[in-house]
């Protein structure tokens, strides 16, 4: 007591009233908070009195079941905080003020045992392996659950069993494993974003991401790439090493996501890394893997005679249709050369390009860790190496990264340590998705197939608009990298027997370097060289302080939980280009004749408080409640503060005396919650001002001029969701399911709404749509055999979520060609075209429906036909083992999802794009005389009819199940390494993507050109995932 | 438990009123809207935003430029986006991305003038003399006045916003004007500015002469002959500061800029201020795309010595044998866009003095031009004979500058020349999400 007053005082003086303000508004204040917070630790470990010392003694040790020694378990003595932990031979030593009050000792896997000690002296215990999931502990917001406690919807993943599969992001290997989470890889470029979209999307244009925290540090998501990529774009999750990962909880409800308030609405991914353990001895873990990636097929492409003729046929065609053109089958553009053609179709060549572009990628992995702990310290050390070469050359994706944990009690009250990591991720950058210049895909698969890399001086040329590919190949000089710390210092208290303090820094620093040099064989580099250098700076400190109460009273358990955070964001970039090199060899921009830079500034600051209640009934009647206040500097100063408040409630009915003797039901839960959380991600730092920019200059001298308008009364979107849901298990936990329905609506949606031309801007943020998102989610674990060293589980999920937007005035067009529509009514991100109904045999023209029956086929015909949205998704796992075999295989599916193939929208011109665009193969099957019967239709122009621009012909069912990983490992037997001194040796093969199955036309229906979210599912220049094969090992020592 | 109950509060209270400062983030990159134009550096500064409004990609930087020329019969489209050929196939659809770009970006333009008109007046800043002040208001006023002309020229009758925007609920829900009405708003937008410029030479901003020349082409597009022939003559008398250049190519080859030949056009510095029309035209040896090209006609014409003359400069072949334009080709991209040159205004008066029936005076006016060109003096004599033979000249003269597809349109001679035999199709449709956005703008007919 008396310190904490002192500690009070201290405060006072340190941070008055007035000064605190100023203090707050810089880093400082958050560094004194901290600061404060730990002298508050150091003075209770130096002033506080322990606590009474008794005069029995005791020794003893712990094994498992086979008596192998347990370091590190926890032994408390029971009803308070006094105890130990076993040393690394699994002994221990105590003094106990009594005999009659018994030692708890627990320990991460197996079952609490109870002992009373009586008159003994010396114990050896016996701890039970817990197969039983329910005390599995869960990392839940600001705190860990036993999952038999868990009142929200959590869903816990071990990510070390896709870590293989080559994405470079740990989030991308997820896909099928968690329900109600779908997870989609754009591309097959590795550390590019995923879409991640937790019980479906609540915005247009705010952030639909979820929120990440690393060890307790909410880490920046939002790709700092700047160089253009084709509306690719960088991950920064792919800067932590999968391998660091201890375990991933992925936070889905209300209940579990209102205590993150603001920034809850779209779930929450805790990353815990991995920590030692106290009294470990020293563990050294090495991991080696090897292997290759592929592309499973490639696109089919018309040779050059085929081209040539379909070009020919459009021509003549389009002639008739419209004589005026003048263009007849004697001046067609493949006539023979001495008649001013391009020579006959059968004298055109065909060139291969695709195949000089794609290769068989490298992937390489390597991690080394030592963990372990004496008695106060535990630690954990971990280095790492990745690098996945792409599918196509040239790019690559390299990291390096650097781990370090440690923990110190310092005494038996108080607990200090730290999580860092470092890590540098190099990218091989190229163009992989829309745009003519530098477009790998352009290069290669867009440029016609007749048209030689040559021309007739024998000189290198890039043929229809875009780069030549060889050139591109050879002289590609984009990279950046990426230095990346998280960091995290804590310090936690038991401050009295029941009461626990914690306070925390946090710190995110990303240093993001992009180079690129265009030399003048490029077309971005021609005439004179380009290059071009872009840092850019994203730094979150954040500051936390918890205080928390836990309390038995007999049956009762009370919970309380405060605490407060603090959060500032600063992006920075400083940009240069030069222009004009005296030659090739000369590439940085300091040479350049002509230069130009910019520097760029932006910050947010958040503001939170929170706090939750709760109650548990003998472990029977579960409720609690939690409120959040968030204040953010984006919003008008009308309405900076939200308060997010969510409650819950379980009930598990495997405890009433009805169901506790049950020996099929081994466990029953009906939890519910509702609550409300919020999101301001995704807009802009001062979206709510009104701004006049001062980059408006004229003949070089500075111009201002109108930015933005301002809406003082920008405010946060909110999200309520309910959710009902049952744990139940069965046969002593070998069969379990979880099942939940959720309701999510979303209100004052962050959108940028249009306002009128005439008003001379575009649009301006406000709160103007509503958006629902309904589903369920099944998960289903099952134990098929347990029998004579065989072991075979199941894990199934499946989930589905309806998405709606329910209010928005104005439809909002996406996408090349308007391909996706927002508008009220249909689900957020839907495809918005012209419905061929047919090719009529006798002309060959394509019949669309005539929506509005006025006889014309208008953009009033334009209609939604289906979304990206599955209607369900999920995954499946097997896990055999067999003695030292182990086996895993995971299928992930999606069904009913829809996908816009716009490759082949392209590539399936009619010979209307002649010289500027690949024809593909299935063009072939194009209408030619009466009575064919095709889907195909006569050639007739671009946008004419037949190949209208936002066709549904090229829109396609995304469906598909996919063997997404299978691993084989086989363990060598203890005895054999034994010898070596080594604890465990397995080696393994890891293989992924291996099979597809999926009616898409395309390579990948997981391919979406661009990465903003508005515009998935248009798949345009973009490498599918690969196939790939990994052979590896894993020693222990 | 009493202090930590007391110390939370107390903590809670501190970081309350923290708050305060701590959540009040201001760019460092812009300025609050509410103080803009307040003193003579800023007026000067806010003149200089509407004119890079003005050079802006989608007016004239790049977007309005090329409705005006690929919708003529010069330029052909070698790319693959439908937009673009719907200009050259002449059935542009209401959702059309450059339309949709050029009516916002004309719009932005026309605020930030009013955003000058409505605050330059109330600045007290005594630096600000009388005449730097009518000099900002009369730029305003001319820049305000262009803008009006090429949305009605382009759509027609359009909503007139004469005040700044100074809230989302201002400036919409505003009726089109009729297309009269709109080009009345030119007027008198000319009218205010003209007396209010100085009577200097500028070429890159707006003075008395520049009002002049927008006013013949006023004039000329409004059947006003006599007027345009006046306001032409104003320019073609001031022969200091205005004449053609021999040969052709002198107003812009080899990196020239604002020469004699130049009458209004928009300076680019290649840096912070990108024109980056260049692309689309240069071959990729040149950093280019070149997917608008000269057409086989045109290449024909201004290869033919007897038409194209020494303007044959305008194309030339890339190393696969494929023509492409040269007028734009500066790097880095700092071409200027010519708005008015002093050959139109020749032509203008050509064109007026003709339909004046002044055979001669106009057959001379057409003759400077063919001269420069290096071309024998036309023989037209007859008035018919000789609009037409304007006529082929400005298809030529500015073959890769957006007059074409207006000059055929005001002629009515679109449908003759070009076959679009739907009067409809001679104004554009306004773009469909202005439409969704602003439900009292009505449709053009035939759309």
């Amino acid at each position: 007591m008396y310190m904490e007053y002192i500690y009070f005082i201290h405060i006072c003086q340190k941070v008055s009233l007035r000064r605190f303000s100023t203090l707050l508004s810089q880093k400082t204040g958050a560094v004194s908070a901290f600061m404060a917070g730990f002298w508050l630790v150091l003075a209770l470990t130096q002033s506080l009195p322990s606590f009474a010392q008794g005069s029995y003694r005791i020794e003893g040790k712990v094994t498992d079941k086979t008596g192998e020694t347990l370091p590190g378990v926890n032994i408390r003595i029971k009803g308070t905080n006094r105890g130990t932990t076993s040393e690394a031979d699994g002994t221990f030593r105590l003094t106990l003020s009594d005999q009659t009050t018994p030692l708890v000792f627990s320990f991460i896997g197996y079952l609490t045992q109870e002992v009373k000690v009586g008159n003994q002296t010396a114990l050896t215990i016996a701890l039970e392996p817990d197969q039983r999931q329910l005390s599995e502990v869960i990392v839940v917001g600001y705190g860990t659950q036993e999952r038999k406690n868990l009142i929200g919807s959590i869903a816990k993943i071990d990510p070390t069993a896709t870590k293989d599969i080559p994405t470079g992001s740990f989030d991308a290997q997820l896909q099928g494993k968690v329900s109600g989470v779908q997870i989609s890889s754009n591309t097959g470029v590795p550390g590019e974003t995923v879409n991640i979209r937790v019980r479906g999307a609540t915005s247009i244009n705010a952030d639909n991401d979820p929120l990440y925290v690393v060890d307790g540090v909410f880490i920046n998501n939002n790709s700092l790439q700047s160089v253009g990529t084709g509306g690719k774009a960088t991950s920064p999750i792919a800067d932590i090493n999968p391998s660091d990962i201890e375990s991933v909880e992925i936070l889905k409800d209300a209940e579990a996501t209102a205590l993150y308030g603001s920034r809850g609405a779209n779930g929450v991914i805790l990353i815990t890394t991995k920590r030692g353990n106290f009294n470990q001895k020293p563990k050294i873990n090495f991991n080696a893997s090897y292997g290759v990636a592929k592309a499973a097929k490639l696109w089919e492409l018309t040779t050059g005679p085929e081209h040539a003729q379909l070009v020919n046929e459009w021509w003549i065609n389009t002639g008739k249709d419209t004589p005026s053109l003048n263009r007849t089958a004697e001046n067609r553009p493949f006539r023979p050369v001495a008649e001013g053609g391009r020579g006959l179709p059968e004298e055109q060549k065909t060139y291969d390009r695709l195949g000089e572009l794609f290769r068989t990628g490298r992937l390489q992995n390597y991690d080394l860790s030592l963990s372990g702990g004496t008695k106060t310290t535990k630690y954990y050390i971990g280095g790492g190496y990745n690098r996945q070469e792409a599918i196509i050359k040239p790019i690559y994706f390299e990291r390096a990264s650097f781990k370090v944990n440690i923990d110190q009690q310092v005494n038996d009250k108080v607990q200090v340590g730290v999580s860092n990591t470092f890590s540098r991720t190099f990218r091989n950058q190229a163009r992989a998705g829309d745009g003519p210049a530098g477009g790998l895909l352009q290069a290669a698969l867009h440029t016609p197939t007749y048209l030689s890399p040559l021309n007739e001086q024998g000189v290198p040329v890039g043929r229809a608009g875009f780069d030549n590919l060889t050139l591109l190949i050879d002289n590609y000089d984009v990279q950046s990298a990426s230095l990346r710390y998280i960091g995290n210092l804590y310090a936690d208290a038991q401050i009295l027997p029941n009461l626990r303090f914690r306070t925390s820094w946090g710190i995110d620093y990303n240093n993001y370097n992009e180079s690129e040099y265009w030399n003048n064989l490029l077309i971005s580099g021609s005439p004179a060289g380009l290059a071009t250098s872009s840092i850019t700076q994203f730094t979150t400190w954040l500051n936390e302080q918890t205080l928390t109460y836990r309390q038995k009273f007999g049956n009762h358990t009370v919970g309380v939980l405060v605490g407060n955070t603090l959060q500032s964001d600063v992006l920075t970039r400083t940009y240069a280009e030069g222009r004009g090199f005296a030659n090739n060899l000369f590439t940085q921009i300091s040479s350049a004749a002509t230069t130009a830079s910019s520097q760029s500034w932006s910050k947010s600051n958040l503001a939170s408080f929170f706090s939750r209640i709760d109650y548990n009934f003998a472990g029977k009647y579960l409720v609690d409640f939690s409120i959040r206040a968030d204040g953010s500097s984006r919003f008008g100063t009308r309405n900076q503060w939200g308060y997010f408040p969510a409650i819950g409630a379980a009930w598990r009915i495997k405890q009433e005396n009805f169901l506790k003797d049950s020996r099929i039901i081994s466990d029953l839960k009906l939890k519910t919650s509702y609550g409300t959380t919020g999101n301001q991600n995704g807009i802009g730092n001062f979206a709510a001002q009104g701004l006049w920019t001062g980059g408006a200059s004229y003949q070089g001298s500075p111009g201002i001029a109108p930015q933005q308008l301002a809406n003082p009364n920008l405010q946060w979107e909110r999200t309520n969701q309910f959710n009902i849901g049952l744990d139940a298990s069965f046969f002593n936990d070998r069969l379990s399911a979880e099942f939940n329905v959720y309701n999510k609506y979303t209100t004052n949606g962050l959108l940028q709404l249009a306002l009128a031309g005439t008003t001379g801007f575009s649009n301006y943020w406000s709160n103007a749509a509503e958006i629902s998102n309904k589903g369920f989610e099944l998960g289903i674990r099952s134990e098929n055999i347990r029998r004579g060293g065989l072991t075979w589980t199941t894990s199934f999920n499946v989930a589905q979520n309806r998405n709606k937007i329910e209010k928005l005035e104005n439809p909002l067009r996406y996408g090349s060609r308007d391909l996706i529509l927002q508008q009220q009514g249909t689900p957020l991100y839907s495809f918005w075209v012209y419905k061929q109904l047919g090719v009529n045999p006798q002309t060959g023209n394509v019949i669309y429906e005539d929506v509005n029956n006025d006889g014309k086929i208008t953009v009033d015909d334009r209609q939604i036909l289906g979304s990206i949205w599955p209607k369900f998704f999920g995954g499946l796992t097997n896990n055999l083992t067999y003695k030292g075999f182990d086996l895993a295989v995971f299928f992930a599916f999606q069904y009913g999802n829809k996908i816009y193939n716009h490759n082949k929208f392209f590539g399936e011109g009619g010979g209307a794009r002649d010289a500027a665009r690949i024809i593909f193969a299935s063009n072939n099957a194009r209408w030619q005389k009466p009575g064919d019967i095709t889907d195909v239709p006569r050639p007739d122009g671009i946008n004419i009819n037949n190949y209208r621009d936002g066709g549904s012909r090229w829109l396609e069912d995304g469906s598909f199940l996919r063997l997404r990983s299978l691993n084989l490992g086989y363990t060598i037997p203890k005895r054999l390494t034994e010898k070596a001194k080594i604890e465990a040796v397995r080696v393994y093969v890891a293989g992924s993507n291996l099979w597809l199955l999926t009616k898409y036309t395309g390579l990948d229906p997981e391919s979406s050109a661009s990465s903003d979210a508005n515009q998935q599912g248009i798949d345009l220049g973009t490498p599918p995932q690969p196939r790939s094969v990994q052979v590896g090992i894993n020693v222990t020592l | 438990m009493k202090p930590i109950t007391y110390f939370f509060s107390i903590l809670t209270l501190a970081v309350f009123s923290a708050c305060e400062s701590f959540l009040d983030v201001q760019p460092l990159e812009s300025i609050s809207d509410t103080q803009t134009i307040v003193d003579k550096a800023t007026a000067e500064t806010a003149v200089r935003g509407i004119y890079s409004a003005l050079g802006s990609a989608n007016y004239y930087g790049t977007g309005f430029q090329s409705i005006g020329y690929l919708s003529g019969d010069n330029i052909q489209w070698t790319g693959s986006q439908s937009q673009i050929q719907e200009f050259i196939n002449h059935n542009v659809n209401a959702d059309n991305a450059t339309i949709a770009g050029s009516w916002i970006a004309i719009y932005q333009t026309i605020n930030r003038a009013n955003n000058v008109l409505a605050k330059v007046p109330g600045v007290t800043d005594p630096t600000l003399t009388q005449t730097l002040r009518d000099q900002y208001l009369g730029e305003a006023y001319f820049i305000r006045a262009l803008a009006y002309f090429d949305l009605a020229r382009t759509w027609g009758g359009v909503p007139l916003i004469t005040k700044p925007t100074l809230s989302p609920a201002e400036n919409s829900g505003i009726k089109r004007s009729t297309q009269a009405e709109t080009y009345a708003q030119v007027l008198a937008d000319l009218e205010a500015a003209e007396p209010l410029l100085p009577a200097t030479t500028d070429r890159y901003r707006a003075t008395k002469k520049t009002v002049w020349a927008l006013k013949a082409r006023y004039y000329l597009y409004r059947k006003d002959w006599a007027k345009a022939e006046e306001f032409a003559t104003k320019l073609l008398t001031d022969a200091t500061n205005y004449g053609l250049l021999k040969p052709y190519n002198a107003f812009f080859a080899n990196d020239a800029r604002g020469t004699r030949e130049s009458v209004f056009e928009l300076f680019y510095n290649g840096t912070t201020e990108v024109n980056s029309h260049r692309g689309q035209w240069q071959p990729q040896t040149n950093g280019g795309t070149r997917q608008w090209a000269p057409n086989d006609a045109l290449v024909g014409l201004v290869n033919n010595p007897a038409i194209g003359g020494n303007r044959s400069v305008l194309v030339a072949k890339d190393n696969q044998n494929r023509w492409y334009g040269t007028l734009y080709y500066r790097n880095p991209a700092s071409d200027p866009t010519y708005l008015f040159r002093i050959a139109e205004l020749y032509l203008i008066r050509a064109e007026a003095r003709a339909q004046l029936n002044k055979t001669t005076d106009a057959l001379s006016d057409l003759n400077a031009v063919r001269d420069r060109a290096g071309l024998p003096a036309s023989t037209a004599a007859a008035q018919a004979a000789l609009l037409l033979a304007i006529e082929d000249e400005r298809r030529v003269e500015f073959a890769l500058e957006p007059h074409r597809w207006f000059d055929l349109v005001r002629t009515g001679r679109a449908a003759a020349v070009l076959n679009v035999t739907d009067p409809n199709r001679l104004l554009l449709p306004i773009p469909v999400n202005q439409l969704l956005t602003d439900k009292t703008l009505e449709q053009n007919p035939g759309y």
